[in-house]
């Protein structure tokens, strides 16, 4: 039972990175219709930022998580400015773009920043919590939070804000938005804006609780993307649920497959995608790939 | 896919070197004058770059060393960098690039996967290697031409082993590792080393190379309350693992080779968590010898940054190298391998006498983790 719980609080915590990874990859791909292949860079980007201008300044970590937020969706209005010719013309040489930008990124963070990698000390001073055996890390219930509170602005931001209503729209129909009155280019340049802002807020929090270095993006944006796929690809409810599912299930496949975890992990993932293609929550109306 | 500036350096050189007459190319490695072909082969490039970078520093700084002092019999040594991305099809194809332009000798890879799948090519041409590899694998593909500048993980665990069994007298021990190339070399040399006291584990978890999160794993050895958990993975990933164990309260002292002593292992894991560790390794410290704070001391003014094990045991490896050379005035082949084996050397790992295997060093020390940084176990 305690082993039981255990896994638990490990699999929820890193899934609420992932489902933070996942909303990033969705968010761009429910208005544009493109998987940003970069956006695991941004990922790194976000907690080299992050940690980087932690460890200067000693200034509160959220601070420095709002930095990064800013540098990243700068990255992520760069990426869009670029790809903007493309847009409606040559998909695959969008998709590629992405690739392309993730590996200038990559690169860069080996040039400004060595190869090396830092580790970060958590900003959380306190010890874990101690449940009748069960130890929960603070920064894990930090994490979990920030994570929830995040989703919640997002999802006010959609429904709520009439840019927001304006990204649905053309996540709906781009002609139609057109048509509207809407500008589909400014709107695509929020999506990455705000995508590349989850992908920094993902980074910054899971900074202190790995290893940041110009590599660790493969494995994150891998996952988030798995996860993405797994809640249904678009969906903001599904990049949480599929987030938190795929934290779980690393987790259990973890303690009881040993070195075949891996495997499992995405044996398990294939099956589900194969019955369900669209996903847990898959929407038919974003389907402009 | 990245270039790095070395990449394009290497891929200029080769456009050289395939510009050249085809007399000069052949020729090369057998004439008595010139400079003397050595390639050093790492990742440049890629997760495992950070290592590759370090090597490379370290065979640098004594292939300069020599070329100050004269080079080899007058003749400069030409060292030529080759990435090899620590991707063993990438490696193999340095080696027949390295094979067919006439090197004398390589160094490197850091990687035991990309060094393993190099070494028969490496081999047909008559190629000797020294490798900055570890697993006992390398050993057991007895190549007379490769060469380890490290113990083995056989060597590392067994030194472990003897200290918590024989000496301390800690029965209850937990092993965690992964399943990469690296962390299963060292669960099976530990594994081995504690079956020969009769010592059965309390825990045996095996985890991914890439994974994060060891909750599930470190739940089930907290169960058996273990005195020890020996950790047989990567700097960041045994720091990780460290971490999250001492979140989730085990109070077991942890123990491992080479990588449980860098601060890198120390940092991730928290200067807090790490205090303690038990480390296994033939270089404990910048501070442990007088021969090894000169290094230190001359590596720092060179690069600017602390000299570490991987530097040290790259440096060993160039100097053994180019000691061969003098003895057989620049010669490669089958002479240079004989000479290779033939040298004694009191090195900053330890004393290499190279065995039947390629295997130079034969002991390891032990130190404690104190403040992040190891100190030598007082003897006892």
């Amino acid at each position: 039972m305690q082993v039981l719980l255990q896994t638990l609080i490990g699999g929820v915590t890193f899934g609420a990175v992932y489902a933070l990874v996942a909303m990033g990859f969705s968010i761009v791909y429910r208005t544009m219709g493109l998987v940003n292949f970069a956006h695991g860079s941004v990922v790194m980007i976000g907690a080299y930022a992050a940690s980087t201008f932690y460890l200067a300044t000693r200034l509160p970590f959220a601070v420095a998580i709002v930095v990064a937020i800013a540098v990243t969706a700068l990255i992520g209005l760069v990426i869009e400015r670029f790809l903007r010719p493309l847009e409606n013309k040559d998909f695959t040489l969008m998709l590629i773009g992405t690739i392309g930008f993730g590996a200038v990124l990559e690169a860069g963070a080996v040039l400004v920043w060595g190869a090396t990698g830092h580790a970060v000390p958590s900003p959380v001073a306190t010890g874990p919590i101690d449940v009748a055996g069960i130890r929960i890390p603070t920064y894990s219930l930090l994490v979990i939070a920030v994570a929830a509170a995040a989703t919640g602005l997002l999802a006010l931001f959609l429904q709520r804000t009439k840019r927001g209503a304006a990204m649905q729209a053309v996540a709906m129909d781009h002609q139609a938005a057109t048509a509207c009155g809407i500008h589909v280019g400014r709107s695509n340049a929020m999506a990455f804006a705000i995508g590349a802002g989850l992908a920094a807020l993902a980074g910054s929090l899971i900074g202190p609780m790995l290893y940041v270095n110009p590599t660790m993006g493969g494995t994150l944006g891998i996952k988030g993307f798995a996860a993405a796929m797994l809640g249904g690809f678009g969906s903001m409810p599904g990049a949480i649920v599929g987030g938190l599912a795929f934290g779980l299930l690393d987790a259990f496949a973890a303690g009881n497959f040993q070195e075949y975890s891996e495997l499992v992990t995405f044996l398990v993932f294939a099956v589900i995608v194969m019955i369900r293609p669209t996903g847990i929550f898959g929407e038919a109306t974003v389907n402009r790939a | 896919m990245r270039f790095t500036r070395s990449t394009i350096a290497a891929a200029a050189l080769l456009a050289l070197a395939a510009c050249a007459p085809p007399g000069q190319q052949a020729g090369s490695g057998a004439t008595a004058t010139g400079p003397i072909k050595i390639a050093n082969v790492n990742a440049q490039s890629g997760q495992l770059s950070s290592l590759g970078q370090w090597e490379h520093k370290g065979v640098k700084l004594a292939i300069d060393e020599a070329n100050k002092a004269g080079g080899v019999h007058g003749r400069q040594i030409q060292l030529d960098l080759f990435d090899s991305q620590g991707d063993p099809t990438v490696g193999t194809n340095v080696a027949r690039k390295i094979a067919a332009e006439g090197y004398v000798a390589m160094l490197g890879t850091a990687e035991s996967a990309v060094t393993l799948a190099m070494a028969p090519i490496l081999k047909d041409a008559k190629i000797p290697n020294i490798t900055s590899g570890q697993s006992p694998k390398l050993a057991e593909l007895k190549s007379p031409f490769l060469f380890l500048n490290a113990p083995t993980s056989v060597t590392f665990d067994e030194t472990l082993a003897k200290y918590l069994v024989d000496d301390k007298g800690m029965k209850k021990i937990a092993l965690i590792s992964n399943n990469g190339a690296y962390g299963a070399g060292e669960h099976d040399a530990f594994l081995n080393s504690l079956k020969t006291r009769n010592v059965t584990p309390a825990a045996d978890e095996v985890v991914t190379p890439d994974q994060k999160d060891f909750n599930a794993n470190l739940a089930k050895i907290r169960e058996q309350d273990p005195e020890v958990l020996f950790i047989g993975a990567e700097e960041v990933q045994s720091g990780l693992i460290a971490k999250q164990a001492r979140e989730l309260g085990i109070k077991a002292v942890f123990a491992g080779g080479a990588p449980v002593g860098t601060d890198v292992y120390a940092t991730t894991a928290g200067v807090k968590n790490a205090e303690g560790t038990i480390v296994s390794s033939p270089y404990l410290s910048n501070e442990a010898t007088p021969e090894i704070k000169e290094f230190a001391a001359k590596y720092k003014a060179a690069y600017n940054e602390e000299a570490r094990m991987h530097v040290a045991k790259a440096y060993d490896g160039a100097s053994i190298l180019v000691e061969a050379l003098k003895q057989t005035r620049g010669e490669g082949g089958q002479k240079l391998a004989d000479a290779i084996r033939g040298v004694k050397r009191a090195g900053l790992l330890g004393t290499y006498t190279y065995d039947a295997n390629g295997v130079g060093i034969h002991e390891t020390k032990i130190g404690l983790v104190k403040d992040g940084k190891v100190v030598p176990e007082a003897a006892s």
